[in-house]
């Protein structure tokens, strides 16, 4: 296989793992928030449930989680997996992922001081308010290093899709190897994801500066 | 500036569901074969990027001849239990090795042999199996020839230093040629796939480790399927499409259907 046939049939593949990377953060981004304040809910019951969630999350492999979320139903209730592998593999990335997001809020939430809570009551704030307008602007400011330490490893991650024979860019690249009997496409395949990771970091750190309005 | 970028994500996120549907298969008549695709040259990718080796073009036969259409599905070996059992495949065809797995699948009748083979480096002065006692012999995880040297084949194992698992044939071949491992046991085909790409410098050792044979698998209790495969393989191998393929592919010599 020629150089340039390698270059591209990686490059189909790093698309399946970019799409793979878009749609998990379109789910567990907000998922996330969530998980965040069910954590830090009043609720014992919903904390509780929350807490045992993310420590399974967590807890688990996520290759584990991978083979759970795709063969599960069908060894559950005999369902019909055809056609179900790509969002199979949507569904256990985000629901993994939102559990990290979902402790990285929290961090950034309970990092604000009780303060800022009690001034924006007496200037008449709703809890709502208060939140929307004075907490989250600023816990997104604090949280974007830690997200974008997730992104960067969730772009690593998508690998793992090869377990459900997802074809992205990593099992591609196994095939190639083991066709040319060489390593050159794990070389390839490294500068994909580390040129992908690279602008990742990038929009990311662009994104702070933007926040960064009060320096 | 913001809408820019909402607007491209959308793009993106729209354009992948798209190609994201485009693979799920149609409910016409699909004959699913799942493989796996770093075994040449049995399956593989070949230079232009599609799926082929003997066995998908040999199951592709098998489809002209029913009318089906065949979906070539890679899956993670690992995995194949898995696949099967819920449907996503229907049938496990690719050096599948029935020895020792007789009652675990619907089989059809063995279509090539096979044997596992020791390669060792040509300048190593290992000669015979004998020779291997207290070298470090490496072999593929979860693969036959590690079945065999943990079963059959254990007291020869025991005379080695070690047994190294490795995850795939780069590897193995690498290791080889730095000396921290003194052979490699792994399939006849795949081992002569692999000298032959890799040139000189390597060789096979005449005595071997056991014969076995490939069949495709279904999954217990597909009779039906099954013996429609069985009988078209019968009729590919009497009008030489069998023979043909073999020599395309380089391995005549292990065709054992219709001999």
């Amino acid at each position: 296989m020629s150089t340039a046939m390698i270059f591209s049939q990686l490059a189909a593949g790093m698309l399946k793992s970019i799409s793979i990377f878009c749609w998990t953060l379109l789910f567990s981004l907000p998922l996330g928030m969530l998980i965040a304040f069910g954590r830090m809910s009043k609720n014992p019951v919903i904390r509780g449930l929350v807490k045992i969630y993310i420590s399974v999350m967590r807890g688990t492999p996520l290759m584990l989680q991978l083979m759970v979320v795709f063969y599960g139903p069908f060894y559950l209730w005999e369902a019909n997996i055809s056609g179900y592998r790509y969002p199979a593999i949507i569904i256990a990335f985000s629901i993994n992922y939102a559990a990290y997001f979902g402790e990285i809020y929290r961090s950034g939430i309970e990092s604000m001081p009780v303060g800022q809570y009690e001034a924006a009551e007496i200037l008449g704030y709703r809890p709502a308010q208060t939140f929307v307008h004075i907490i989250l602007p600023q816990v997104i400011k604090r949280v974007l290093p830690a997200l974008t330490n997730e992104l960067v490893t969730l772009v690593k991650d998508t690998s793992l899709a090869f377990s459900l024979a997802y074809m992205e860019m990593f099992t591609i690249a196994k095939q190639i190897a083991a066709k040319e009997t060489t390593f050159i496409p794990f070389v390839v395949a490294g500068i994909f994801y580390f040129i992908f990771n690279f602008v990742v970091a990038a929009g990311m750190e662009w994104v702070e500066k933007r926040f960064g309005y009060y320096r | 500036m913001k809408k820019k970028i909402v607007c491209l994500l959308a793009m993106t996120l729209a354009a992948v569901a798209v190609t994201g549907c485009g693979t799920q298969k149609d409910a016409g008549k699909t004959f699913t074969v799942g493989f796996d695709a770093e075994y040449p040259p049995y399956g593989y990718m070949d230079d232009n990027g599609e799926y082929t080796g003997f066995d998908l073009e040999l199951a592709q036969a098998v489809c002209d001849m029913e009318g089906w259409e065949l979906v070539k599905t890679p899956i993670d070996w690992d995995s194949k239990d898995m696949e099967l059992d819920s449907g996503s495949i229907d049938c496990i065809w690719n050096g599948f090795t029935i020895n020792g797995r007789e009652d675990d699948y619907e089989w059809t009748q063995a279509y090539a042999d096979n044997s596992q083979v020791i390669v060792v480096a040509e300048g190593s002065g290992i000669a015979s199996l004998a020779d291997l006692a207290g070298k470090t012999v490496g072999v593929q995880a979860a693969s036959a020839a590690l079945e065999l040297l943990q079963g059959d084949q254990a007291d020869l194992a025991g005379t080695f230093s070690g047994l190294q698992e490795f995850a795939d044939y780069n590897s193995a071949f690498v290791e080889l040629q730095a000396g921290s491992v003194d052979a490699v046991a792994m399939d006849i085909g795949v081992a002569n796939y692999q000298l032959k790409t890799r040139g000189e410098g390597y060789k096979i050792l005449d005595e071997v480790l056991n014969s076995e044979q490939y069949g495709v698998g279904f999954k217990k209790g597909n009779t039906e399927l099954c013996e429609i495969v069985d009988k078209d393989l019968t009729k590919l191998a009497e009008d030489g499409t069998v023979a043909k393929l073999a020599e395309k592919y380089d391995i005549s010599d292990l065709i054992c259907i219709g001999k």
